[in-house]
């Protein structure tokens, strides 16, 4: 291994970029928020920062609004996990069939996660409008509801077209990884499930869901940690309303810093996310294996 | 396959298809009818009168219908916002790129102390929300004296952009042999010879899938621009096509024409990576 240890300037002088942007673009940052979340912060005074020690904490874990915000942040994540890992390894293994102009359905099924979140939302918007929607209007047509539904102005509603807004975006981020391991299955395995005299059914219990385990946990837990920081899906779409209905922490924290003024209330949210993330975190390290060599990637 | 099995599967696509492209579809039957024909109840599916309105509005600096006495209306901004966001897209894609193809390079050829510490930094950095980012970089970027300008944004993406093309090129590195590098330098090639001539070529494939997923994340970006800019002339599209909402009524043509306009550089870009796609996702995922 000669080759590797020589000409070591080179190979110091192309990782200096790196450690310079892990230093001003991941490691700053995150320092920054920690020392925020301790002090007070008014953005229209930045002179004035006094050091506050725990009180932006206790201030976030006595709002009620902290944890309305949590517990739909809970809510949210849940439902659009779930439906993004059942419709997405339904739409893989539809995918996964050898059929003819597979590769066009592919295209169009992925298009959706790279629309911009606020196409989207615009689009939602439109689509769930109460007075001219078009939901509206074929549900009326086909008989499912007698009245126009008032999507984003009833909160039970405003989170449903959220979540719907989620799963329609992110559920192609499933499809893809599924169908990527789906593809790496011995079709062995499947030939002798056959001889054997194994149905469908049992072909998918027995040899399609344990090889898909794995990478379906990861899969599951990385959606769980981006999809409950999202801010960007909800608050294009309903602002957090009607009223604070569709809050999660991240449009708490969001809400506190730009519009309460309140930066290190925000940061101190901001930090309460990043160790739920880490915790997160840890799980998927669990989970996948990481850093493992032969796993890592 | 049985024929009435692909008949099935092939009608069972279709529809699912469907649904999932309807929303764009929408948008572009929307942006196409004439104001009268928006407000219309029950909704016609496809225009009667089509009309390109919106569209030369938005192309055409708001000849078509500016809002008497409201000054220069938000979609007079249209084709500036283009181009700041091709402007920021392009620089955090270049950074990003740049940076993360020499670490990676640098990764997979040399060995250093805290080699180990890199994938794990990289995972959180690709992990932790814009939302934890974007305040402390806001209140560098306002002592660095740079808010509302395009600069700063293009370091706001480079927050986000950056794990995830370190991830990727890193992981394509390690899938690269390196034997014939190996054998050019034993014929007197230096390092940096090798890295041009040799290396570069080869990486092209996994630099250009990585550029495209940070050009993504960066065109599709709101929060950043949101919170760092304030000239309606400085604005990202993202932020900038959020301010049709200002008025007291929603022109939807507008909006839709909008949307459709928003999503066709990233649907060109699609058509070119749907291969590129699956290998980057295979090689760790992406943002999302």
């Amino acid at each position: 291994m000669k080759f590797r240890l020589s000409d070591r300037q080179v190979g110091v002088l192309f990782m200096l970029p790196l450690i310079l942007a892990v230093g001003i673009f991941l490691v700053w940052p995150i320092a920054e928020a920690v020392r925020l979340s301790f002090v007070r912060y008014n953005p229209l005074r930045p002179d004035d920062q006094p050091f506050v020690g725990l009180d932006n904490y206790v201030f976030v874990l006595e709002d009620p609004l902290f944890w309305e915000s949590f517990w739909q942040a809970i809510v949210w994540t849940g439902w659009s996990t779930v439906l993004q890992a059942v419709i997405g390894v339904g739409l893989a293994l539809l995918l996964h069939q050898p059929l003819k102009g597979m590769n066009a359905f592919r295209g169009l099924l992925l298009f959706p996660y790279i629309v911009p979140t606020v196409v989207i939302a615009l689009n939602w918007r439109w689509l769930f409008n109460s007075e001219i929607g078009i939901v509206n209007h074929l549900l009326l047509s086909v008989g499912v509801i007698d009245d126009k539904i008032a999507w984003l102005s009833t909160p039970s509603m405003a989170m449903a077209s959220a979540i719907m807004l989620n799963v329609w975006k992110y559920t192609p981020f499933v499809v893809i990884v599924v169908l990527a391991r789906l593809q790496t299955i011995p079709t062995e395995l499947y030939d002798a499930a056959r001889v054997d005299g194994a149905g469908v059914l049992r072909r998918f219990r027995d040899i399609t869901l344990p090889q898909l385990a794995e990478v379906l946990a990861v899969v599951i837990v990385f959606r769980t940690i981006w999809t409950f920081n999202k801010f960007e899906e909800i608050y294009l779409l309903t602002r957090g309303g009607p009223g604070t209905s569709t809050y999660n922490l991240a449009l708490y924290a969001f809400d506190q810093s730009i519009a309460n003024l309140r930066m290190g209330v925000g940061a101190a949210a901001g930090v309460i996310m990043l160790v739920l993330l880490l915790a997160g975190s840890m799980l998927y390290i669990r989970v996948s294996g990481f850093g493992r060599e032969d796993k890592a990637a | 396959m049985k024929p009435w099995v692909a008949a099935i599967l092939y009608a069972v696509l279709g529809a699912i298809t469907f649904v999932v492209c309807f929303p764009l579809l929408w948008a572009i039957s929307t942006s196409l009818k004439p104001k009268d024909e928006i407000f219309r109840w029950p909704p016609t599916i496809w225009p009667e009168n089509i009309t390109f309105d919106a569209y030369r509005e938005l192309l055409f600096g708001g000849s078509v219908a500016s809002a008497p006495g409201a000054g220069v209306p938000p979609s007079a901004y249209f084709l500036t916002w283009f181009g700041n966001s091709i402007i920021v897209s392009i620089g955090s894609t270049v950074i990003s790129i740049t940076v993360a193809t020499l670490a990676a390079y640098s990764l997979t050829r040399f060995r250093f102390w805290g080699q180990r510490a890199v994938p794990y930094i990289a995972i959180l950095g690709y992990m932790v929300p814009s939302v934890i980012f974007v305040f402390p970089m806001f209140l560098t970027m306002v002592s660095l004296e740079l808010t509302d300008t395009l600069f700063s944004l293009i370091l706001g993406y480079v927050c986000i952009t950056l794990p995830f093309c370190l991830w990727l090129m890193w992981a394509f590195f390690r899938g690269v042999p390196i034997e014939i590098e190996e054998a050019a330098m034993v014929d007197g090639a230096t390092r940096l010879q090798v890295f041009r001539q040799i290396v570069l070529p080869v990486a092209l494939p996994g630099i250009i899938a990585a550029s495209i997923f940070s050009l993504i994340v960066s065109w599709n970006d709101y929060l950043f621009g949101r919170v760092f800019m304030n000239s309606m002339e400085n604005l990202p599209l993202t932020v900038g096509v959020m301010h049709f909402f200002d008025g007291t009524h929603v022109d939807w043509a507008l909006m839709m024409a909008s949307s459709v306009l928003m999503t066709l550089p990233m649907a060109i870009l699609f058509g070119f990576m749907q291969r590129h796609l699956v290998a980057g996702f295979g090689a760790g995922a992406v943002k999302g």
